[in-house]
């Protein structure tokens, strides 16, 4: 069971999504009672076998994510331009936030994205729907947490950093961007 | 209402809101009127927390503005070439290659320790199996419409045989009537001694049910003799069609036998 747990989570994150306890007991485990040692294994065998990290981001609601635990490697990555694309508009994101005191209100976000040429309103020719890939995918991915600002009307909504963003960089890695960037 | 106004820092609309809230406080006597002041307390105090962020960020060097220009130029922004666009006017001049966001991406994962997307090497499981599945199928296919073939032709037969076994049984009976006749023209056998098998009660229901078959068709009749017993012979060809043609009279004959008298 354990391998066919190690399966699961491997083919439920290729969309980047929070895996839920939830799901795991549904369709893999089928018992409450031998969840937690299934649950260290798997993460056991993810971490030896992968180099995988599996991580409970929310210890309330029991979900969990899955990063990458080697050193990075140097050289050319082979993975997918979109997504390499994708993981650009991220980090611009993130330093932004980050450089703004870890907290930004929308209107400041796009302000600022407007002068890359990224608008909220226009189909990008890269990203296409921009507003929706930030507040909607970045998002549910946990890259980003978006939480309304209490008695604002029309409602408005700031910016942080999500548990996947802590756990897959840090402070220290953005600074480094935004330095070698200058 | 006039947050944009309060947020100023340079203002101190803020202070001169919180004061005359103060002032307002004393002539309350309404609990309503408190609930009032304590909801413009909590939007007060929000926006002295925003004033004091918009200052953190103000004391701090960092400079939004810049800091696009340099993510510009490190996206390869060609400065010289002015871009056509109806772009509005604030955003600064330059030409934005179409590979700039694929700049960026190069960098970006360096940053993050994301698990690399989970593949199968060998696709999805559809390579080898159909073929022998299909081949399986194809057979299986031809041996199960030999096998329904086989089976209607049994079916038909058994019904078949089912049904000629009836008839068969009553001619068989038929004959042997008409042989004894044939042998001794002008006596009727009994009826009994005709259907009765000493062996087998069964055997001796069935003849009588083959029997009865006969009468039902005219082929065969049913008297009572001097002593009150039946006797039976079989019906003339010819007396047969006139019989019918009379719609003709038919008696019906009951007979109850069980094992005891048998015996």
């Amino acid at each position: 069971q354990v391998s066919e747990l190690v399966q699961f989570l491997l083919v439920k994150d290729q969309k980047k999504m929070p895996i839920k306890r939830t799901e795991m007991l549904k369709n893999v485990i089928h018992s409450t009672a031998a969840y937690s040692e299934i649950v260290n294994r798997a993460g056991r065998t993810l971490q030896e076998v992968f180099g995988l990290q599996l991580v409970e981001i929310d210890t309330k609601r029991h979900t969990y994510i899955l990063i990458n635990n080697l050193p990075r490697a140097e050289g050319q990555y082979l993975c997918r331009d979109k997504e390499k694309e994708k993981m650009g508009l991220l980090l611009v994101i993130l330093s932004f936030i980050f450089m703004k005191g870890n907290s930004v209100k929308d209107s400041a976000l796009w302000e600022f994205l407007n002068l890359l040429r990224v608008y909220p309103g226009k189909q990008h020719r890269v990203f296409g729907d921009v507003r929706k890939l930030v507040t909607d995918e970045f998002a549910r991915q946990k890259y980003l947490e978006i939480t309304p600002i209490p008695l604002t009307d029309p409602t408005e909504f700031k910016y942080q950093w999500g548990p996947r963003a802590e756990k897959e960089t840090s402070r220290k890695d953005v600074l480094k961007f935004v330095a070698k960037v200058r | 209402e006039n947050r944009e106004a309060m947020l100023n820092s340079k203002s101190n609309r803020l202070t001169e809101a919180l004061e005359e809230a103060n002032k307002l406080f004393d002539g309350v006597c309404r609990a309503r009127e408190a609930a009032l002041d304590a909801q413009f307390l909590v939007i007060a105090s929000n926006i002295g927390k925003e004033k004091a962020n918009e200052l953190h960020s103000e004391m701090s060097a960092f400079d939004s503005t810049a800091f696009a220009e340099d993510l510009l130029t490190f996206m390869g922004i060609n400065r010289t070439e002015v871009e056509e666009t109806d772009d509005s006017e604030d955003v600064p001049g330059g030409f934005l290659p179409s590979d700039a966001w694929q700049t960026m991406g190069e960098e970006a994962p360096k940053y993050f320790r994301r698990a690399p997307t989970f593949h199968y090497m060998m696709g999805s499981f559809k390579s080898e199996p159909p073929v022998p599945k299909q081949r399986i199928e194809r057979q299986k296919k031809a041996n199960r419409g030999k096998a329904e073939r086989a089976m209607p032709a049994q079916l038909k037969k058994m019904e078949e045989s089912h049904q000629e076994a009836t008839e068969k049984e009553v001619e068989r009976i038929l004959r042997i009537l008409q042989t004894h006749f044939e042998n001794d023209p002008n006596t009727p056998i009994s009826f009994f001694d005709f259907v009765i098998d000493p062996n087998s009660f069964a055997h001796t229901v069935e003849n009588m049910f083959h029997v009865s078959f006969l009468i039902r068709d005219g082929l065969a009749k049913i008297k009572l003799d001097e002593d009150e017993l039946p006797i039976i012979e079989p019906t003339k060809p010819s007396g047969r069609r006139e019989e019918d043609s009379r719609a003709g009279a038919r008696n019906q004959v009951i007979i109850s036998l069980d094992q005891r008298e048998w015996k």
